[in-house]
């Protein structure tokens, strides 16, 4: 199944459909063949039960109607004068009798028509060979005839032909002779039956086919014959089986049929299976001519929908790559009504508030520190405000109001800027943050609002980072002959509450506290004790050996009872066994 | 009629008793089971020379409510029958006997002449509109002939002393008169004959189609 995972879309959408389709056809196939099948084989079995009833029913009322013609005609005066004739030789003429009786037989329209005597011997005989004087007492059905006296009917061989039988005593009013009329059992007869029932019918002994529907030719092909085909008799009477011949199926019904042959005489129905299921394979080979269409229609469709679903997916991935890759410029054009639209619309609008996002960092980080910028905009400001322990730094420059008088605005400006431009980007190589630039000077912050440990230590490192920094920009400034600058840069540590500050129309994030106003104070003591960077001894306290200190005093500061102690930072040691501060 | 005949034979044998040789012969017939035969007919077959010499009276069989009557009528040779027919519809007579071929075509009443009966033997009476009317007239090569009662008994009319063949005769017999046949000789007392008929079972016919009882 791996490769179904890892097939694309379009193809498993393919297979899918194509799968959905070749199962439905095959499925429909299978049930009409069974279901066909099934009607086809109850069709045949009704169709050849009835043949087989309607064969009954004809050969009964066939053998009722030769019987009732042959009472009737028998009960005719002028046949009983005819046949009383033969009672007395010296007036008997047999032509006149023949020819009577060649009439009575066109009247009735039978195949047979014979008379003989009161004991069975004929009189005449509508057969090709003359028979008259024959003694044929003992054929059936005229010996049954003979004993009861009754009429009575059968089936027999006569010159090689079947016919359906009837004998009838002639009364005058005693037996002076019988009627033996009959009616054929030929191809003619089959066919008749096969008119009108659909069904082909044979007549048949054991080895021999006497008359049937089929055509002479094909009898061979068609017709088995019980002693070659057992099985043909094996299922019992009244009861439908299949068989095969050479290249034909059939459903057949085998009647028996009582008659007076030395065999047994049987009337086979037959229906080809083939030819009725003919409208099946006709019906199948449709589905098939549809189902194959309805599959390569729904595979165009497939195809056309799989385009229509991934074409848009394919520009959407495509789309979040240049997303990864930055390029917030990138919109989708799709414009759909559905869920693929919708998709594309909330990508648009996704990139639309990414792209904004990033213009609010930009412009926000122009006027706060991008540390700021970032803390707010990630939500690490809590609303409320917070007590965090910081550490603030405040730088001034000396001898700036002298400075701003001698410079042309622009100048100063530039200077300022320049000088700023260091400031910043050493306080923010330590991670502290730009809070205010006051005038000439800057008020920074390490710990807020991104938390450091080493806070005092950043800010330390900061300062005579801005300090290195300026050494730079002074070489730059005596060059343009406008002097050195000198700074003092003040550190202290405490405790502040942090938060945003300000009404809502102009807030900003700021800290609030004693600390704040201390660190200030010590850098007002850095133009006293004429050092560059001072911090408080809380400060010192905290910094490691690599830290070289200069002096030391305890100096009152203003706003405050008590002294403030402070320390003069020099350098940071090459030395790691530096002496620590006193 | 049956009663006239009687008649006849008593008066028969009063006047051959007045003969001094007259003698009359009785006896039964019986059935193969040893019962009665009833309605058989006894009759002298030979010798031809008793034929009678002149016409008897004719004799009559009736058509009454589509029935002949009798069924069975003896008569000697010569003898002439009439078939009065009684009912309100007309009957066709007819019959293809080889004794005698005849037919009456539709009539009624006494309109049918007289039938000459000349050569002995069965003749079998139909009729051609009602295939159930069916009769027989046994006609007898002469008058000495009797028919049995229903005890199977009968009684010939007078014989002389002489030698005699005399036979019986049934409507189901299925022997043939002359192999039953009995030689007699008539002399100084009354023989006592005793026949004994093989009869075949008495046949409905079917051929009518049981319109007998559909009239």
């Amino acid at each position: 199944m791996n490769w179904w995972v890892r097939a694309r879309l379009r193809t498993k959408i393919f297979i899918a459909f194509s799968s959905l389709i070749i199962a439905v056809l095959l499925a429909t196939l299978g049930f009409t063949q069974i279901v066909v099948s099934q009607e086809v084989d109850r069709t045949l079995d009704g169709e050849l039960l009835t043949t087989g009833e309607v064969f009954d029913n004809l050969f009964k009322e066939r053998g009722a109607r030769l019987e009732t013609n042959s009472i009737l005609l028998a009960s005719d005066f002028a046949l009983k004068s005819a046949v009383a004739t033969h009672f007395d030789p010296s007036t008997y003429e047999p032509a006149t009798l023949a020819s009577a009786a060649q009439s009575w037989q066109e009247r009735i329209g039978v195949d047979l028509f014979w008379i003989t005597d009161e004991l069975g011997t004929v009189l005449v005989a509508s057969s090709k060979k003359d028979r008259s004087g024959e003694a044929i007492e003992d054929l059936s059905p005229l010996k049954e005839a003979i004993d009861s006296e009754e009429p009575a009917a059968g089936i027999a061989e006569i010159d090689g032909q079947l016919f359906q039988l009837v004998a009838v005593p002639v009364f005058a009013p005693d037996v002076i002779g019988f009627l033996l009329l009959g009616e054929a059992i030929d191809d003619r007869f089959a066919g008749r039956l096969k008119r009108s029932t659909g069904t082909d019918v044979s007549f048949l002994t054991q080895d021999r086919v006497f008359a049937s529907s089929w055509p002479a030719d094909q009898r061979g092909r068609v017709i088995p014959l019980p002693a070659a085909r057992p099985d043909l008799l094996r299922t019992g009477t009244r009861t439908t089986s299949t068989f095969s011949m050479e290249d034909e199926t059939f459903q057949s019904l085998v009647v028996p049929v009582q008659s007076q042959l030395p065999q047994p005489l049987f009337a086979l129905m037959q229906r080809s299976y083939d030819e009725a299921l003919a409208p099946l394979r006709s019906l199948q080979r449709r589905i098939v001519v549809i189902g194959t269409a309805g599959l390569l229609g729904a595979l165009l469709i497939g195809v056309a929908l799989a385009g229509g679903i991934i074409a848009p997916l394919q520009g959407l991935v495509g789309g979040m790559r240049e997303v990864l890759r930055g390029n917030l410029q990138y919109r989708s054009r799709i414009e759909r009504h559905d869920e693929l639209g919708f998709i594309a619309k909330s990508f648009n609008e996704m990139v639309d508030g990414l792209e904004e996002r990033e213009l609010i960092r930009d412009t926000f980080g122009r006027f706060v520190s991008h540390e700021v910028a970032e803390a707010v905009l990630t939500g690490r400001v809590p609303l409320q405000g917070e007590r965090r322990d910081v550490s603030i730094l405040f730088q001034d420059i000396r001898g700036f109001t002298s400075l701003s008088e001698r410079l042309d605005p622009a100048v100063l400006l530039s200077l300022l800027n320049q000088f700023f431009t260091e400031v910043v980007a050493a306080v923010e190589a330590e991670g502290g943050v730009v809070k205010q630039f006051l005038g000439d000077g800057v008020m920074a912050l390490f710990g807020a609002p991104q938390p450091y440990p080493d806070h005092a230590e950043r800010a330390v490192r900061a300062a005579l980072g801005i300090v290195d920094r300026l050494k730079g920009l002074n070489e730059t400034l005596q060059e343009q002959g406008i002097g050195p600058l000198e700074i003092g840069i003040g550190i202290h540590t405490g405790t502040v509450v942090a938060g945003l500050i300000g009404p809502d129309n102009r807030i900003e994030y700021g800290v609030v506290g004693d600390a704040v106003n201390l660190a200030s104070r010590v850098e007002a003591l850095t133009r006293d004790m004429q050092a560059t960077i001072l911090v408080s001894r809380d400060i010192a306290a905290q910094l490691g050996p690599a830290f070289t200190f200069g002096c030391t005093a305890t100096l009152p500061v203003k706003g405050k009872s008590q002294p403030v102690e402070v320390v003069e930072v020099l350098s940071l040691c090459q030395r790691v066994d530096s002496s620590p501060p006193p | 009629m049956q009663a006239l005949k009687f008649l006849l034979a008593f008066l028969g044998t009063v006047a051959l008793a007045s003969g001094a040789l007259a003698r009359t012969v009785s006896g039964q017939v019986l059935g193969e089971d040893g019962k009665p035969v009833a309605n058989a007919v006894v009759f002298v077959q030979e010798p031809a020379s008793l034929a009678p010499a002149a016409a008897a009276a004719p004799a009559i069989m009736d058509q009454f409510n589509k029935t002949f009557v009798p069924e069975m009528l003896p008569i000697a040779v010569g003898t002439q029958v009439r078939f009065p027919n009684r009912d309100q519809i007309r009957h066709h007579v007819y019959s293809f006997s080889r004794p005698k071929r005849f037919e009456l075509p539709l009539y009624k009443g006494e309109d049918a002449p007289p039938v000459l009966f000349d050569k002995p033997g069965v003749v079998k009476i139909g009729c051609n509109i009602h295939d159930w009317m069916s009769a027989i007239i046994l006609v007898l090569p002469n008058d000495r002939f009797a028919v049995t009662k229903e005890d199977g008994t009968f009684s010939l009319p007078a014989l002389d002393a002489g030698t005699y063949t005399i036979t019986a005769w049934h409507a189901q017999s299925k022997d043939k008169t002359e192999d039953i046949a009995q030689r007699v000789e008539i002399g100084g007392s009354d023989p006592h004959l005793t026949f004994k008929l093989a009869l075949a079972p008495v046949r409905a016919r079917p051929a009518t189609r049981g319109a007998r009882w559909d009239q």
